[in-house]
């Protein structure tokens, strides 16, 4: 009966995590954002036209690695060094650059206050922000930095990987979401 | 008779699960912070106003000894930042964003002071988790919300609004916005402001 009960638990707990994951993963594949301003991150994108706002199924990418986080968290500035880092690895791979795209959505922030941790911490992809807190609303109570792993279904984009706090092994992390995407290399 | 026990606890589970997303909804944004729900915006009235001579005040340091407002008049433009609470949403990610922005405060001359209504121990403990601030903070504890009080942000529960005042060289109060305390003031707002005193 301890066996069953342990059993239980567990299925219980994983349930909750997978829902949770399914929940704020189906917020995530509706977000709506507005086409960058700058020419490097369009093209990094495969944004070809300003078309004022993109889905993330228009990224042209296999696999979209979504970081949110908030330019006043603590931990969002302590980890902004190994997201940059995560950036590098992806580009540096020739099995991973231009299949892998790294994101980051500032919720909850002005576009100062992305431009602002853009420059102090020399992030290389693109920082989108979310002055109206659209995105921040639907994800409250999630933690930041938090991690999603998109890929494309048909036209429309679906969550398959989320992980909320920071990472310290980039390259593990990496490995990890590519694993979960199915995606191979 | 263990299966169906099984398969109602796994139900269960799912139901009780699929509840989940919603309680995570008002979940803790970091490790240690008291959700404190929303409060009415502002709950206190100004004893000060823009052009006035700001309060002197003189309050016990995390960092040690005391710091007064005097310390910095003639030397440097003073951007007071009243926080309610240690511990509570927004304020747990006012000043570390003021940490990243360094670079833009001194650029206009001007230093930060935080200021919580909290004890030393509690804001000691609280600032840590923000990482090394380069300004002081410091304790209105004891008197009471004495300092608060002087510039009309004491709330009637004895914490403080979420309130920002500039104050120039020469001690005269520039700027105040005293916000709604469940929002954080946007930096871009505060940073124009600060500008303007180079002028």
């Amino acid at each position: 009966m301890k066996k069953i009960s342990l059993f239980c638990l567990v299925a219980v707990l994983t349930g909750s995590l997978l829902l949770g994951a399914v929940y704020y993963g189906s917020i995530i594949e509706k977000v709506s954002l507005a086409v960058p301003v700058d020419a490097g991150d369009r093209s990094y994108l495969g944004i070809k036209q300003d078309t004022g706002q993109i889905g993330l199924a228009d990224i042209d990418a296999d696999i979209v690695i979504i970081e949110i986080f908030n330019m006043y968290c603590p931990h969002c500035q302590r980890h902004a060094p190994t997201a940059n880092k995560l950036y590098q690895i992806i580009e540096t791979d020739k099995r991973t650059q231009g299949r892998v795209k790294l994101i980051g959505i500032g919720v909850g922030n002005s576009p100062y206050e992305v431009k602002l941790f853009k420059k102090k911490y020399t992030v290389p992809f693109p920082l989108f922000d979310d002055p109206n807190s659209a995105v921040l609303n639907k994800l409250t109570g999630i933690k930041t930095p938090s991690f999603f792993g998109i890929r494309k279904k048909g036209k429309a984009a679906e969550a398959f990987f989320m992980e909320q706090g920071p990472h310290d092994d980039a390259d593990a992390f990496l490995r990890k979401v590519i694993q979960q995407s199915g995606l191979s290399l | 008779m263990i299966h169906r026990s099984v398969y109602t606890l796994m139900v269960l589970g799912l139901v009780v699960c699929a509840g989940l997303p919603v309680a995570a909804a008002s979940d803790v944004l970091h490790e240690g912070v008291y959700q404190v729900g929303t409060l009415k915006p502002v709950d206190s009235t100004l004893r000060v106003k823009v052009g006035d001579r700001a309060p002197e005040f003189t309050l016990r340091a995390v960092s040690g000894g005391t710091i007064s407002l005097k310390d910095y008049i003639g030397k440097k433009n003073i951007m007071i930042s009243f926080v309610p609470a240690a511990w509570t949403p927004v304020c747990s990610d006012q000043w570390p964003g003021y940490n990243l922005a360094r670079e833009e405060f001194e650029q206009s001359d001007t230093m930060v002071i935080g200021i919580s209504v909290d004890n030393i121990p509690t804001l000691y403990a609280w600032t840590k988790t923000m990482g090394t601030l380069w300004f002081p903070v410091l304790s209105d504890f004891w008197p009471h919300g004495r300092t608060a009080e002087a510039y009309g942000v004491l709330r009637s529960d004895g914490t403080t609004e979420r309130a920002i005042f500039i104050i120039d060289k020469q001690g005269i109060i520039r700027y105040i916005d005293v916000h709604d305390i469940n929002s954080r003031p946007p930096l871009e707002g505060i940073i124009t402001e600060l500008e303007k005193m180079k002028r």
